[in-house]
C-alpha cells in the first residue's frame, strides 16, 4: 500500500491513526492527510488531546482507528 | 463545557439530585417490605406517582414506573400479539425495533410516511387502519427534527374507532404542556433523564381498563404491570424533577426559544443557505436540526467536542450505529444531505453566552471543514 504523506509538512509514513483523524474530523472521503503535529495546528488544540480523541474513538468502534 | 445535547439527556436537576439521595443511603428499605423502613421507600414511590399523575391529567393508579423510556415503548407494543399494527417511520428505535421483533412473530405493520416538516397525515392515518388494527403508536414529538405530531387529533380519531393508541412522550414530557385526556391516549410513555431526573428511570401512563401485558414477572409491583424491586431513588427524582418542569415550564420555554432563534439567525447571518429540519409552526422548543452544505456533521459534532461544545448528529462510522438518520431520510433528505445534518438542543441551563459561543464556534469549524475539503 502507497504509503501518505502530510500535506502541510510533507511528513512520510503517516500511522493509521494519523489518516484516520483527518478522516474522521475533517473529510471522511479526503485523498489529502494531515500528521498529528499540522493536524493539531490547523484544529487550534494540543496533541495530546488528539492523542486522548484516538483513544476516544476506538473505544467507540470507529473502523478508521 | 458547553453542553448544547439535551434532546439525548439533561443534567439532573439540584433539588431531583438532593431529594434522592437519602433513598440511596438512609432510607434504603425495600418499598415491598412491611416494616416502617420500607413503608418510608413504598411512601415515597406513592408520592412520585401522585405527582406524575398530576402532571398529565391522569390518576395514581394509572402511572406504572420503569427504567425509561425504551422499556416502556417495548412493553407496550409487546403487549400485541397478532393482528395490525400503526406507526410512523420516525420512531424512536425502541418502537421501531419492537415493531420488526413483532413482525418476525407474524404481526402485520403499517408504517406511515411523513412530509417534509416530519408530520404524520391524518389522512394516511385513517387509510392504514384495517379491520384487525390493534395498536397505533405515534410518537408526540420526534428527537431528532422536534416536531410535534397531531396527536390529540389522531386521539380524537382512534377513540372513535376503537382502536388503542400509543404515544411515546419521551421528548415532549415535562417540556411541553401534556394532558393525557386532552390527548385521548391509552398509553404514554416517558423517561426521567429527559426532564432533568436520573437515568434509570421512567413512566408508563396506561388508562385504566386496557390491556398491557408486563415485560417482567415476579413480586407484582407498579400494580402488578412491572414486577422488580423498585428502583425508589430514581422514582423520588423522577416526580421531583418533572414537578419542577411543569411549574417553570412557562419562561424555560421561552428562554430556549430565544437561545433556538438566536442560534439559527446567528448562524444564517454568516453560512446563509443552511437548511433547517422540522416543522416551525409545532415544534419542541429547543431542538435545531441543521444541515451545512457540504460539511460533514459527523466531522463537525468532533471539531465542536475538540472545542467543549456538545451536540449530536445522527451519523457516524461508529458499527454500534446504523450510518444515516431514518428519521432526515423519511423526510425526503438526500442521503448526502442528512449526513450534513447535526441536531443542537437547549435545556434550561443553557445561557445566551452559552448560545454565542456556539454560533461562532460552528460557523468557525464549518469554514475549517469546508476549507480542507477544498483542498483535498
Amino acid at each position: 500500500m502507497e504509503s501518505k504523506v502530510c500535506y502541510v509538512c510533507g511528513k512520510e509514513k503517516l500511522t493509521k491513526h494519523e489518516i484516520g483523524l483527518t478522516k474522521k474530523l475533517l473529510d471522511k472521503n479526503t485523498k489529502c492527510f494531515y500528521c498529528l503535529e499540522c493536524l493539531a495546528e490547523y484544529l487550534e488544540v494540543d496533541t495530546e488531546f488528539l492523542l486522548e480523541k484516538i483513544e476516544e474513538f476506538k473505544t467507540q468502534d470507529c473502523e478508521l482507528f | 463545557m458547553i453542553y448544547a445535547d439535551n434532546a439525548s439527556t439533561t443534567r439532573i436537576s439540584d433539588k431531583a439530585l438532593e431529594r434522592m439521595l437519602p433513598f440511596l443511603r438512609e432510607e434504603y428499605g425495600n418499598p415491598s417490605s412491611l416494616y416502617s423502613h420500607g413503608t418510608k421507600s413504598k411512601n415515597a414511590i406513592e408520592e412520585a406517582r401522585c405527582k406524575v399523575a398530576g402532571a398529565i391529567g391522569a390518576e395514581a393508579s394509572e402511572i406504572i414506573f420503569t427504567s425509561g423510556g425504551s422499556e416502556g415503548n417495548t412493553c407496550v407494543l409487546s403487549s400485541i400479539m397478532d393482528g395490525h399494527i400503526v406507526t410512523s417511520s420516525i420512531e424512536h428505535d425502541s418502537v421501531l425495533k419492537a415493531c420488526h421483533a413483532l413482525e418476525r412473530k407474524g404481526v402485520d405493520i403499517t408504517y406511515l410516511p411523513v412530509d417534509s416538516k416530519g408530520l404524520v397525515s391524518l389522512y394516511d392515518l385513517e387509510n392504514s387502519i384495517r379491520s384487525n388494527t390493534k395498536l397505533v403508536s405515534i410518537m408526540l414529538a420526534n428527537n431528532e427534527i422536534g416536531t410535534i405530531e397531531p396527536i390529540s387529533e389522531i386521539g380524537k380519531f382512534l377513540s372513535k374507532a376503537g382502536i388503542l393508541f400509543h404515544t411515546d412522550a419521551v421528548q415532549a414530557v415535562g417540556h411541553i404542556p401534556v394532558d393525557v385526556k386532552q390527548l385521548s391516549v391509552d398509553y404514554l410513555t416517558a423517561s426521567a433523564h429527559k426532564f432533568h431526573g436520573s437515568k434509570g428511570t421512567g413512566f408508563m401512563y396506561k388508562r385504566k381498563g386496557v390491556p398491557l401485558s408486563p415485560l417482567v414477572f415476579g413480586g407484582e409491583q407498579e400494580l402488578g404491570f412491572r414486577s422488580g424491586t423498585e428502583n425508589v431513588a430514581g422514582i423520588v427524582s423522577l416526580g421531583y424533577a418533572l414537578e419542577e418542569c411543569i411549574d417553570q415550564m412557562e419562561p424555560i420555554t421561552n428562554k430556549v426559544r430565544e437561545l433556538v432563534e438566536a442560534t439559527v439567525s446567528g448562524i444564517r447571518a454568516r453560512i446563509p443557505n443552511i437548511l433547517v429540519n422540522g416543522n416551525t409552526e409545532s415544534h419542541l422548543p429547543g431542538i435545531i436540526n441543521i444541515v451545512f452544505e457540504g460539511v460533514s456533521g459527523e466531522s463537525l459534532m468532533h471539531l465542536l467536542d475538540l472545542k467543549g461544545i456538545c451536540v449530536s448528529t445522527g451519523s457516524s462510522c461508529s458499527s454500534k450505529k446504523k450510518a444515516v438518520s431514518h428519521v432526515l431520510m423519511a423526510l425526503g433528505l438526500t442521503e448526502e444531505q442528512a449526513r450534513y445534518a447535526i441536531r443542537i438542543s437547549y435545556g434550561r441551563f443553557n445561557t445566551i453566552h452559552e448560545a454565542e459561543s456556539v454560533i461562532a464556534a460552528v460557523c468557525d469549524a464549518c469554514k475549517k471543514i469546508a476549507g480542507f475539503s477544498g483542498k483535498a
